[in-house]
């Protein structure tokens, strides 16, 4: 398992975790990504073709992308600062279901500029990982660029990150 | 060991100055701050290359101040703040690896502003050193070495030609690109075949296009893009005169009886200095980069920065104005089979409006939407000021993606050089090596805008024509971080410019500025191929007249 697989796994099921990107100690806790991935469910939920959230990797692909250095740390704290803010708000949010979550959220949205912010960029990065090649945990299967018959360009990256070839 | 020359940067200025060298068997150093990634390193990656800042410094290592008006007073933002870099490839071989080619020479009026249309209140326009027919053999040197394909079409404003035709055939074309013919056509407008820094037959080394459909932004994976590392570094390599160090960041030119005698570098992977003695330097960091060091490299002799006793270097900065718009296509249009046809170029400009009447115009270029599907995506999230999601915005990507194209076109026009753009240093912002960032005052004088909406106007007659839906244009006074040049402006007067004729600096005779510096207006075309020819031009001056610095 790789570092960077165990991270996202571990982020997943729950343990809370110190990520060390560049040496600096940041420290996320684990409920932000939980809420992370309840809210792109419902930003991006199972279509009559569409992938969903979950089947392409939405949050996986968050949990890799933000240990790499070249990670907005604004953002970072953006999106985590977000998700107490909607637990703030909204605070049975994970339980509710999938109906309520999406009127919520619109509440929440509607309610505050921050909170628009905040879902605005969380969904930015749902599609970042929806059409980014799949070596990044995203796209898996290539399930984004498949259901919008989109071809990629070729060569497709071998490593992350346009890091030089052995 | 002390090098015949040494090169700061390694981009399309850059280059050109070490392969002529090297083939008159000086002994050449480069020093760029990035890393040397080649062909086999280079995808099509959107989040690396794209999305990122991995290609260009790390902002919170090293940024830029804008300086904008605000409220009528001058406020400086650092780019880590804006999140909007204003670096354009650290790499070898330079922002030259991620351009999209389209090449345009200048005109030969665009070398006597001045004189053909006199003076605009507010703008430092003035004629250049030299005329086209100095630069014009450099201009056919890099469509033969640099690899530059295409047709000529005959136009009112085309510029003069040593060479009948282009030395390799144009690219092949997307079926929209007869429709565009077929609408100029019709409204009188000339469809003006636009060259392409791209191999469309093999050369050398590099293989010919592949119509990867991922060519602007992206380096290219099989050497047909004329970047100045795969048409002149990796040829000149070949020599065994160029020695390229990799991750070395410039911080200061040290001169001693007005002449320089080393560049200290940092190592960016070690964080250690180091120094390199040569009998020329030769700085070519692109404009804004280049105007930093010189600054920052302050002296006994030169107080306020090399060869910057009289105070010009950073002054009449230019980008490129202009703006873009669209138009969308869709089935009822055109066949979609058509339409949605992949990695074929539309290689169509507008250049009727280079003069308009009595004022300088420029040109448009058009080309389809990048095929970058993140970006593409996530404008799709906004609906007006609503924020979409779940089924109404897959909806929404499906159709973008499937049903839809929509053209692009790209305005060109002068930006005048103004007392209100330029690059400073200013004490107070400091990179991670404690070195003044450059600060950019990003002011540009309204003439710009006129011009440049009068050419979008006619840019969206072709697109109605054509029967596009929900044409837009927007042209704006903001600087394309991409299209600088100037500040260290030619000139045969040392009081208004930084270098002479042949791009050395006036006050230290072993200086030479050989990227988009030397331009004192910058045309209405992309810079690249200008940058590319003066930099051949200044490397054959610089061969010529070894003698008198090999000592």
């Amino acid at each position: 398992m790789t570092r960077r697989v165990f991270i996202a796994s571990t982020l997943l099921a729950g343990t809370a975790l110190t990520l060390l990107p560049q040496g600096e100690k940041t420290h996320i806790r684990v409920e932000p990504f939980k809420v992370i991935e309840t809210v792109q469910k419902v930003l991006f939920p199972k279509g009559l073709k569409a992938p969903s959230a979950s089947e392409f990797g939405a949050t996986n692909y968050l949990a890799t992308v933000t240990t790499h250095s070249s990670f907005w740390k604004d953002d970072l704290k953006f999106l985590i600062f977000g998700t107490e803010l909607l637990m703030k708000e909204e605070p049975t949010f994970l339980s509710m279901n999938s109906e309520k979550q999406d009127k919520a959220l619109r509440d929440f949205v509607n309610n505050s500029s921050k909170g628009e912010n905040w879902v605005s960029l969380l969904l930015f990065y749902t599609l970042e990982a929806l059409f980014s090649d799949p070596i990044y945990g995203g796209n898996k299967n290539e399930l984004g660029w498949k259901w919008t018959q989109h071809h990629t360009g070729q060569p497709q990256p071998k490593k992350m990150w346009a890091e030089e070839i052995a | 060991m002390k090098y015949d020359v040494c090169i700061v940067g390694t981009g399309a200025g850059a280059s050109g100055v070490a392969h002529t060298l090297t083939e008159a068997g000086l002994k050449v150093v480069m020093l760029e701050r990035g890393g040397f990634l080649k062909e086999k390193d280079f995808s099509k990656d959107e989040v690396a290359y794209c999305k990122r800042d991995i290609v260009t410094p790390n902002l919170k290592e090293s940024y830029h101040t804008i300086e904008a008006l605000e409220n009528g007073k001058w406020v400086k933002t650092p780019t880590y703040v804006t999140e909007s870099s204003f670096f354009n490839g650290n790499i070898v071989g330079g922002s030259s690896n991620f351009m999209s080619g389209y090449f345009h020479r200048l005109k030969p009026v665009d070398f006597k502003l001045l004189s053909t249309y006199g003076t605009i209140k507010g703008a430092n326009v003035v004629d250049w050193a030299i005329d086209y027919d100095e630069i014009e053999p450099y201009f056919e040197k890099v469509e033969r070495l640099v690899g530059v394909s295409g047709e000529v079409t005959p136009y009112k404003y085309h510029e003069p030609r040593s060479t009948k035709e282009f030395p390799y055939p144009p690219l092949d074309e997307h079926p929209i690109s007869k429709r565009i013919d077929q609408s100029c056509n019709k409204l009188g407008f000339v469809p003006y075949k636009t060259p392409r820094a791209i191999l469309s037959k093999p050369k050398d080394d590099r293989a010919n296009c592949y119509y990867s459909n991922y060519c602007g932004s992206y380096p290219c994976s099989s050497g047909a893009k004329g970047s100045a590392r795969a048409s002149l570094l990796q040829p000149a390599l070949k020599t065994g005169d160029l020695t390229i160090i990799t991750h070395a960041f410039v911080k200061k030119l040290v001169e001693k009886n007005a002449k320089v005698t080393e560049a200290i570098y940092i190592d960016t992977q070690t964080k250690k200095e180091h120094n390199i003695k040569a009998n020329i330097f030769v700085v070519a960091g692109q404009a804004v980069e280049s105007c930093r060091l010189l600054l920052n490299s302050k002296s006994k002799n030169f107080p306020n920065g090399l060869a910057n006793n009289t105070g010009q270097v950073g002054k009449n900065l230019l980008f490129s104005a202009g703006g873009v718009g669209s138009g969308q296509f869709d089935a009822k249009t055109m066949p979609l089979k058509e339409l949605m046809v992949e990695g074929l170029f539309v290689n169509r400009s507008l250049c009727d409006w280079y003069e308009i009447e009595k004022m300088k115009g420029g040109i448009v270029d058009f080309l389809f939407e990048h095929a970058n599907p993140i970006s593409k995506a996530s404008k799709q999230r906004w609906e007006g000021s609503k924020l979409l999601w779940g089924e109404e915005l897959q909806n929404k990507i499906f159709h973008k993606f499937t049903a839809t194209k929509q053209l692009n076109f790209e305005v060109f026009n002068d930006w005048l050089p103004t007392d209100n753009c330029f690059v400073s240093v200013d004490e107070k912002y400091k990179d991670v090596y404690g070195v003044p960032v450059a600060n950019i005052r990003i002011g540009a004088h309204p003439h710009d805008l006129k011009v440049a909406k009068l050419l979008a106007k006619k840019a969206e007659e072709v697109l109605k024509e054509m029967g596009a839906k929900n044409i837009l244009s927007s042209m704006s006074s903001y600087p394309p971080a991409n299209l600088q040049a100037g500040g260290c402006r030619f000139g045969n007067d040392s009081k208004t410019s930084v270098l002479n004729k042949h791009c050395q600096a006036h006050e230290v005779s072993n200086l030479f500025v050989s990227d988009g510096s030397f331009m004192p207006t910058g045309g209405s075309v992309t810079y690249t191929w200008t940058i590319y020819a003066n930099s051949f031009r200044v490397g054959d001056y610089i061969v010529a007249n070894w003698e008198r610095y090999n000592k």
